[in-house]
């Protein structure tokens, strides 16, 4: 099954999403305060795939 | 105008080091690619995960290109446009209510150049993001599917970014209106919300600019004889609620308590 899928076409897919999170994490890292509790966020980044980070980006920072 | 491109270039700024220029286009490439490849691959998914009995033969319909964009299109309705809707409603009425607008109110300014400058940044964003979500949609198709006639596809993407020049004028305007949580709230119900509305009872009526993504996919087979008609009341729309925008900014600025 799995090298019947053509790794071309799924890559591109896994790239975005692999960048999303890690500028996400970097971020995370850097900025001085979110809204609630920063782990809170690294579990939100890791583990909900695509709509994690961006949820993170739209709701967590703090921008004042 | 000096001040118009001051103001412009703190918006830029301001996006850059948010992010939104990295988020908000990888975004839509993801929603763009998603369709494409889930539809090529549904066979596979459905024979690997769908729980079928033995022996079962799904007859899936045979797509043409035109049908994965307006699936791609469906895609950047529901959730790109939810996520744009939300981000763009918070931009005038976050400033007011964590005060750093009242920086910009003590001294002479134009609010016709902060309305617009907030304005041409969203829409930047927005049009960037919809030529890079289909712009991957379209990469796909093409590779898997088939490729579509090029100057369509433009005057698809062209349809698409008037829509999203809509949506930015309406929900700044309600951002320059209302408190964020108001403003976000019927940005939400009238964009993403009404968009399903839309398809469901949108069969009564045939000119709304909520129809004007699916007009758009529809230049790629045959277009619609309301699409001129759609796009004008779409622009009147928009100019209208830019100049209603640019009115309540100021108005704004006299009752926010500093």
């Amino acid at each position: 099954m799995l090298d019947s899928i053509n790794w071309a076409l799924i890559a591109p897919l896994l790239i975005v999403q692999f960048i999303l999170a890690i500028v996400a994490l970097v971020d995370l890292a850097r900025i001085h305060a979110t809204n609630g509790p920063k782990w809170v966020w690294v579990i939100v980044i890791l583990l909900l795939n695509t709509i994690g980070p961006i949820i993170y980006f739209i709701f967590g920072r703090k921008t004042t | 105008m000096n001040q118009f491109t001051i103001l412009l270039r703190k918006e830029f700024l301001e996006a850059w080091r948010s992010f939104k220029f990295l988020w908000m286009p990888l975004l839509f490439i993801i929603l763009g690619i998603t369709d494409p490849l889930m539809n090529y691959y549904l066979n596979d998914i459905l024979s690997s995960v769908g729980n079928m009995p033995e022996g079962t033969v799904i007859q899936l319909p045979d797509l043409q290109p035109a049908d994965i964009l307006m699936a791609s299109t469906g895609q950047f309705q529901l959730i790109g446009l939810a996520v744009f809707a939300v981000s763009v409603a918070g931009m005038m009425s976050r400033e007011r209510q964590n005060g750093t607008v009242t920086l910009l109110y003590v001294r002479p300014l134009s609010y016709t150049a902060l309305f617009l400058s907030k304005f041409i940044m969203a829409l930047f964003l927005g049009c960037l993001s919809a030529v890079a979500g289909y712009g991957a949609s379209m990469y796909y198709t093409a590779l898997l599917y088939g490729s579509v006639n090029a100057i369509d596809f433009m005057k698809m993407l062209g349809t698409y970014c008037l829509w999203l020049l809509f949506v930015t004028a309406v929900c700044l305007m309600f951002s320059a209106m209302l408190k964020t949580g108001a403003a976000i709230a019927i940005s939400v119900i009238l964009f993403p919300v009404g968009l399903l509305l839309d398809t469901m009872i949108g069969q009564f009526w045939h000119v709304s600019p909520h129809k004007l993504g699916n007009y758009g996919v529809m230049l790629l087979t045959e277009a619609s004889p309301y699409y001129g008609k759609t796009l004008a009341l779409t622009c009147l729309l928009a100019l209208i609620a830019i100049i209603i925008g640019i009115v309540f900014a100021k108005r704004k600025s006299i009752t926010t308590a500093i």
